[in-house]
């Protein structure tokens, strides 16, 4: 098994293509890195002025006396109902700060978790699926998988080692940078004398550790599923089938948000995800909610189920994919 | 030890179209391959040879019968003997980004084959020079070459060869057939499917014949070219008393072509042709034994197969007796 696993690993450096999806994994990040870093560069302290400036003749405008008056007296429709001091927290929705008038923003590590941390995770487990149906599609597509099977003709091996290359290959890359576009994300908070702790540092190389999961199951998923069709391009074309129709068919039969594959695949990355639900119309009949009827719009969805969510998926993917090797005819 | 190293019996492979038909490409075939020297495998296109070999191989699943290589039934057993069978089935099949070299060593690799027996084999079918050049900027006969390498790599007891020489230009057919010839010679067993049934003949001990899938004949090569009528080509002076006189006696005559003296006449025994000749007072000026060759038992063979009323019409005909 071990020198099938070499073979395929070197078969799997020796392909142009992947080499390719490689770099550009490598490259994802990077770009992130250096936007985030250019957008939230400190500003100057003649923007700071210029900024408060601003924002103070914002407050003096009339229209904020009003907003803070309508704030009070329904402060439901400012989101602030639960608050303790309805005074402090109108003031903090409604009242002009001078960082709205800044071109830039502090770098913020939990903010990013959210944003570029999730797009990233997104995008190198896209480029990684494509280098596993790639993998997979090129012995199908050269026809050289039927020599392959000549020499080695147990075909759950060949499975299993080609499997192992590319979860191998893509999970430790994806883990390499991911930690690695964090680790620098933080570093630049730390010389920026922003909020850079010790925790959110583990906090965001989890989400990177969990990020590299989803990006090697996504190229086990491409690489399972062109084993399966025998095409990279039947492999893209029925994920692309699947992510814009099924997507449409969950919303249009009003099935719940949470089976969507995005919503689990942010509750993995970020460790949970909130999601929005149809409430029913009672729910804004009064004032207050009626007693036994769930009127929370936002419900969350924790990683936990959102990993047996996907799970589930790679594991019929690669189970589809192993039946059929073992069984059909190779060209 | 078997004297057999393929034996299949009632092996069989259908196909089911996507419209629910159903297509027998490989029907209750018994294959027999003796041990040692080279066995033709022949067929028109489409008889089956290709299915049958790779099932042999484990690359296609047999609907129903038997299969045994080196006394191993197969597909069960196929690990086992798979480091002994060297095969290029159809066209070769590599990584065409790779160079031939490279394709090479991943499979050496994969069976833990050293780099040096890579450098033999891509010596041994001549690609030296050129093995480190990408695999799809070959010519056919150079992926060729290169698939008989990588048979080459097992250093193998069986060598199944599917339509080896072909792309060949003629200096590469004949290293190709010398290559076969010489590890048929060695002990090596050779099993070789191929159209060009002039080499078949002159390299293959044995060979089996197959049509529509079905088994036609099979046996020695010299016990193939004995079936059906024999004949003598035979030159006169007066053509048409000789065809009466020969008509007469029994003998199936070809009468002469335009311009032509000699007639072609259906005999196993050329003493009998001369001595009724003779009686009738006609004197020969040559007598030619016709020697059938390889391609024309192929060609009568399967053109009665595809006309419907082939050797295996009958229930109880079985190979043996075809031959």
């Amino acid at each position: 098994m071990r020198s099938l696993l070499r073979v395929e690993l070197t078969r799997l450096r020796w392909r142009r293509a992947i080499l390719l999806l490689l770099v550009a994994v490598v490259a994802v990040p990077v770009v992130f890195g250096v936007a985030v870093a250019l957008e939230t560069v400190p500003p100057t302290a003649s923007d700071r002025a210029t900024a408060a400036r601003q924002a103070e003749q914002e407050a003096e405008q009339p229209y904020v006396e009003d907003e803070l008056a309508n704030c009070q007296d329904s402060p439901q429709d400012y989101g602030v109902g639960d608050a303790s001091d309805l005074e402090a927290a109108c003031e903090e929705m409604i009242v002009p700060r001078p960082e709205w008038y800044l071109a830039t923003q502090e770098l913020d590590l939990v903010q990013q978790r959210d944003d570029t941390g999730l797009a990233v995770a997104a995008f190198i487990s896209v480029l990684l699926l494509l280098a596993g149906a790639t993998f997979a599609g090129h012995d199908w597509s050269s026809g050289s998988m039927s020599n392959q099977l000549l020499f080695e003709t147990r075909r759950l091996r060949v499975w299993t080692a080609k499997a192992l290359a590319v979860v191998l290959v893509s999970g430790l890359l994806s883990l390499v940078v991911l930690s690695g576009y964090w680790v620098a994300l933080w570093s630049l908070a730390r010389s920026r004398d922003l909020p850079s702790s010790n925790a959110i540092l583990v906090d965001c190389l989890q989400d990177g550790a969990r990020g590299a999961l989803v990006a090697a199951l996504a190229a086990f998923g491409g690489y399972a599923l062109t084993m399966l069709f025998r095409s990279t391009v039947a492999t893209v074309g029925v994920l692309l089938a699947v992510a814009v129709a099924g997507g449409a068919l969950i919303a249009v039969l009003g099935i719940d948000a949470k089976y969507q594959p995005q919503t689990n695949l942010s509750a993995v990355v970020l460790d949970d995800a909130t999601y929005n639900v149809e409430v029913p119309d009672e729910c804004f009949m009064q004032a207050e909610p009626p007693e036994g009827l769930d009127c929370d719009e936002e419900k969350v969805l924790p990683a936990r189920d959102g990993s047996i969510y996907l799970g589930s998926l790679v594991v019929l993917a690669g189970a589809a994919s192993v039946l059929s090797f073992r069984r059909r005819d190779v060209p | 030890m078997s004297d057999l190293v393929i034996e299949t019996s009632g092996l069989r492979k259908e196909f089911r179209s996507r419209r629910g038909g159903l297509r027998v490409a490989v029907h209750d075939l018994d294959l027999a391959v003796p041990r040692g020297g080279v066995h033709g495998f022949l067929g028109p296109n489409g008889s089956g040879k290709t299915t049958t070999i790779r099932m042999l191989l484990g690359l296609a699943r047999a609907s129903k019968g038997r299969m045994e290589v080196f006394g191993h039934p197969i597909p069960s057993a196929l690990p086992q003997v798979i480091d002994r069978i060297g095969a290029v089935v159809e066209s070769p099949k590599f990584s065409p980004h790779f160079s031939g070299r490279q394709n090479l060593l991943l499979l050496a690799r994969a069976i833990g084959v050293p780099r040096s027996r890579v450098d033999e084999a891509v010596e041994t079918v001549g690609l030296t020079g050129r093995d480190k050049d990408r695999f799809k900027s070959y010519s056919l006969g150079m992926k060729q070459r290169l698939a008989i390498a990588a048979t080459l790599l097992k250093d193998p007891d069986l060598l199944i060869l599917d339509e080896p020489t072909n792309g060949l230009d003629p200096a590469g057919i004949r290293e190709i057939r010398d290559t076969i010839r010489d590890l048929g010679e060695r002990g090596v067993t050779v099993l070789l499917s191929s159209h060009i049934l002039a080499e078949v003949q002159q390299v293959c001990t044995s060979a089996t014949i197959i049509g529509n899938g079905r088994l036609l004949a099979s046996g020695n090569v010299d016990e193939l070219l004995r079936t059906g009528p024999s004949a003598v080509r035979v030159e006169v002076d007066d053509p048409a008393a000789a065809r009466s006189a020969l008509g007469g006696a029994g003998f199936a005559v070809v009468p002469p072509t335009a311009g032509e003296t000699a007639i072609l006449v259906e005999s196993d025994a050329p003493s009998e042709v001369t001595r009724v000749l003779g009686e009738a007072g006609i004197w020969l000026s040559a007598l030619t034994p016709i020697r059938r060759d390889l391609e024309s038992v192929f060609l009568e063979l399967t053109e009665a197969d595809t006309l419907g009323h082939g050797p295996d019409a009958g229930p109880d005909a079985g190979p043996e007796a075809r031959a």
